[in-house]
């Protein structure tokens, strides 16, 4: 049997792995980057709000929300496999990067704008130039093993019929009954795919690193 | 008689059901160097942060030269401009070089052209003895040096009236002097400053006037050899001595 | 107050819920198929021999086929989705795919969700166990004594859980069910079940292609024929599938098929 065939077959999922991590990603890092200021700075009610919307996001199991987006809102928004399953990753991963930020954002201290406003500085600019460049600095180790979790996730589309590494090696090994085979090549797949992102996010990190004497 | 730059008139600031002070009246004329005094958690940080709006007053009135800055409708960011704070720990933005530090302000809130910008920041930065550490990050600096660009920064936008908040609390002992001195010529250059720190001998030195608080309000105000050896209430004399037994070394040194 | 927003959010979310459920189309699906020139076909295709992905990576298979020969004398194009197989009776539901081929039973409980085209094919269902199993089955509901492994959501784990499960002839926690037919016979060889429960077609390519296996029964047991999946009252697009089907057994079309993909 030429298996080498059938491990072209996988990794041609990976081209659907990415389209759906690159979109569920980045849209999760605006959505939560901008709640995460709201939630914040923006008073009571907001952060109540933001609250909820974290909470239940990250209390249902992703996969749950894609079949909810999937299957039962059809009548009124109707998404290819593809558009739902990578909206809903980034709405989920929304609430997660939320969390992120909103940690990143209360590390760094309070004192920073009360020292910013001292030069005359406005709230939105104090956040701008002062706490948004060092927050991001404390959110990049949290936010790279979310990046990991989203590529992982990723797979769960599909049970919606997104034809990406996951599927495609279930039906590899249903044909070819080489389980082991079929597994550890998606296996591979992903762990490549983990390890070149965390390797890049370490190399950001300690380029953005702030000097200072041990 | 120089005119006044801040007019306080009955300030109030309460944290719910406790009194930080009361009804606190003050006078900064130009050039003066007031010095506040009196023990922990007495209001003096809460009052000096009022005078900067950072902290609402919950009743009386500010006043910055003519303009009332605790009207309703007042731009708050803009009077900030004009007062200047140093903070007892220092709070420089960590993210940025101390030249950055000085920067910052001249460039997004007074919109100055980035050339003149760093020129005047790189005075500032001389003015208090820190032009060659201009490249440094904060974390690359010392107490007293983070303490000095802090100084400069504030310096930086041109203020009318500079507060400092217990601006050598924070150092090691062999560090403050070098604040201090920085601060003692400010002073004697004629920037009117209203300092609040324990430092006894800066204060018989330097100040103008010394206002001793305590349990939110006044008890005594005056010139520091009227405080010091002709005091009007027996607590003044008690806390003045009492400090400056602490503080002795400076005694020694004077 | 946190707690009673959550409740507000999970009401608004049940409310969407059921409002995208209401959403119904009027107008056929047959139209549909026609003006986009294209129809889409639900599958999951790790079901050898009627549906399946060759080295290439292509689906095959009778189904396949079939289906790619109803397409053409349809005069539209062939779009496949391949999804598990719990999920494709929803798909049909909720319009995701125009219909479904993939070894189908009829039931009731199906038919109150979706149609049925006329059976194209009949099978039958078998019990799989391997060599060293030492028992005999005469009568279908002598399984009940066994650890039965099924594929989730076949008339095969309708038929265990309705006749031997529900009426207390076995224990529910002796019934298995896997996403696909493969993985059950994965555990079949690994000795968690004692038999497996499916198609007979597909049961006897996994026995060619694994070694230790055989068949104890075969038989039929709720229904034999094989349909394709329709939206739920489109009776258009229904008797157009269903003309293509008589069409294609009269020619002979699909007993060839059946020699192609069937024969042992």
């Amino acid at each position: 049997m030429d298996f080498s065939r059938f491990i072209q077959y996988i990794a041609s999922g990976t081209a659907y792995t990415l389209g759906v991590t690159l979109i569920a990603l980045p849209s999760g890092l605006l959505i939560g980057l901008v709640l995460a200021f709201v939630a914040v700075y923006g008073g009571k009610l907001a952060g109540k709000i933001m609250d909820v919307y974290s909470t239940v996001l990250r209390g249902i199991p992703p996969i749950v929300l894609l079949f909810i987006l999937y299957f039962m809102m059809s009548g009124a928004i109707n998404l290819s496999p593809f558009w739902a399953g990578s909206i809903s990753l980034g709405i989920i991963s929304s609430a997660y990067q939320l969390e992120i930020f909103r940690g990143a954002i209360l590390s760094v201290s309070g004192e920073q704008m009360m020292a910013a406003r001292a030069v005359g500085m406005s709230k939105i600019q104090a956040i701008r130039y002062v706490v948004l460049p060092q927050m991001i600095r404390l959110a990049i180790p949290s936010w790279s093993n979310e990046a990991a979790i989203v590529i992982k996730d990723s797979s769960l589309v599909y049970a919606i019929g997104v034809p990406e590494i996951l599927r495609r090696a279930q039906l590899i090994s249903a044909s070819t009954q080489e389980p082991f085979l079929a597994y550890i090549t998606a296996a591979l797949i992903y762990f490549a795919l983990v390890f070149i992102t965390n390797r890049v996010l370490g190399r950001v990190e300690r380029k953005l690193t702030i000097p200072a004497n041990p | 008689m120089s005119k006044p730059i801040l007019t306080v008139k009955q300030l109030t600031k309460r944290y719910g059901s406790n009194t930080v002070f009361e009804n606190i009246d003050l006078t900064v004329n130009e050039g003066d160097t007031i010095v506040i005094i009196g023990p922990s958690g007495t209001g003096k940080s809460t009052l000096l942060r009022c005078l900067n709006l950072l902290t609402k007053p919950d009743g009386g009135q500010i006043w910055l030269d003519d303009q009332e800055i605790t009207a309703k409708g007042t731009d708050e960011d803009h009077v900030r401009q004009h007062i200047g704070m140093v903070f007892q720990n220092f709070l420089l933005f960590n993210h940025l070089t101390a030249l950055e530090n000085v920067k910052l302000g001249l460039v997004r809130v007074k919109h100055m052209p980035e050339k003149e910008a760093e020129t005047k920041a790189l005075e500032e930065l001389a003015r208090v003895g820190l032009a060659d550490r201009a490249g440094h990050y904060p974390g690359q600096l010392s107490g007293g040096q983070q303490q000095r660009v802090g100084i400069a920064r504030a310096l930086a936008m041109d203020p009318r009236v500079m507060l400092f908040d217990e601006p050598t609390s924070a150092l090691d002992p062999e560090l403050i002097g070098e604040v201090l001195e920085v601060m003692r010529k400010l002073a004697l250059e004629g920037m009117t400053m209203v300092v609040v720190t324990h430092e006894m001998g800066f204060a018989r030195e330097v100040a103008d006037r010394i206002i001793f608080m305590e349990k939110g309000s006044i008890v005594e105000e005056g010139s520091p050899d009227a405080l010091f050896y002709h005091p009007k209430f027996e607590r003044t004399r008690e806390f003045l001595w009492k400090i400056t037994e602490l503080y002795g070394k400076k005694e020694a040194q004077a | 107050m946190k707690k009673s927003l959550v409740f507000l959010v999970l009401v608004v979310l049940t409310a969407a819920l059921v409002a995208g459920c209401a959403g119904q189309k009027a107008e056929s699906v047959l139209d549909k198929i026609k003006t986009a020139g294209k129809v889409v076909v639900g599958t999951s295709a790790d079901y050898e021999p009627y549906e399946y992905v060759d080295e290439a990576g292509n689906f095959t298979g009778f189904d396949i086929e079939l289906m790619t020969e109803i397409a053409k004398r349809m005069g539209v194009e062939l779009e496949w989705t391949d999804m598990p197989f719990d999920s494709l009776i929803a798909a049909v539901q909720e319009g995701k795919i125009d219909m479904s081929i993939s070894c189908f039973n009829y039931s009731e409980e199906r038919d109150a969700q979706v149609d049925f085209s006329d059976a194209y094919y009949t099978s039958e269902d078998a019990f799989l166990v391997t060599e060293a199993f030492a028992g005999t089955i005469a009568d279908p509901l002598e399984v009940a004594q066994y650890k039965i492994g099924v594929q989730s959501g076949t008339v095969q784990d309708d038929w265990v859980t309705t006749e031997l499960v529900d009426t207390g002839l076995m224990p529910e926690s002796n019934l298995s069910r896997y996403e696909r037919v493969d993985q059950a016979a994965l555990d079949l060889q690994a000795g968690r079940i004692d038999v497996l429960v499916a198609d007979s077609v597909p049961a006897k390519a996994i026995m060619q292609q694994q070694a230790g296996l055989k068949i104890v029964y075969e038989g039929m047991l709720y229904t034999g024929p094989i349909n394709i999946v329709l939206p739920d009252g489109d009776t258009a697009l229904q008797a157009e599938v269903n003309r293509i089907i008589k069409e294609l057994q009269d020619e002979g079309f699909i007993d060839a098929l059946a020699v192609k993909y069937f024969s042992e």
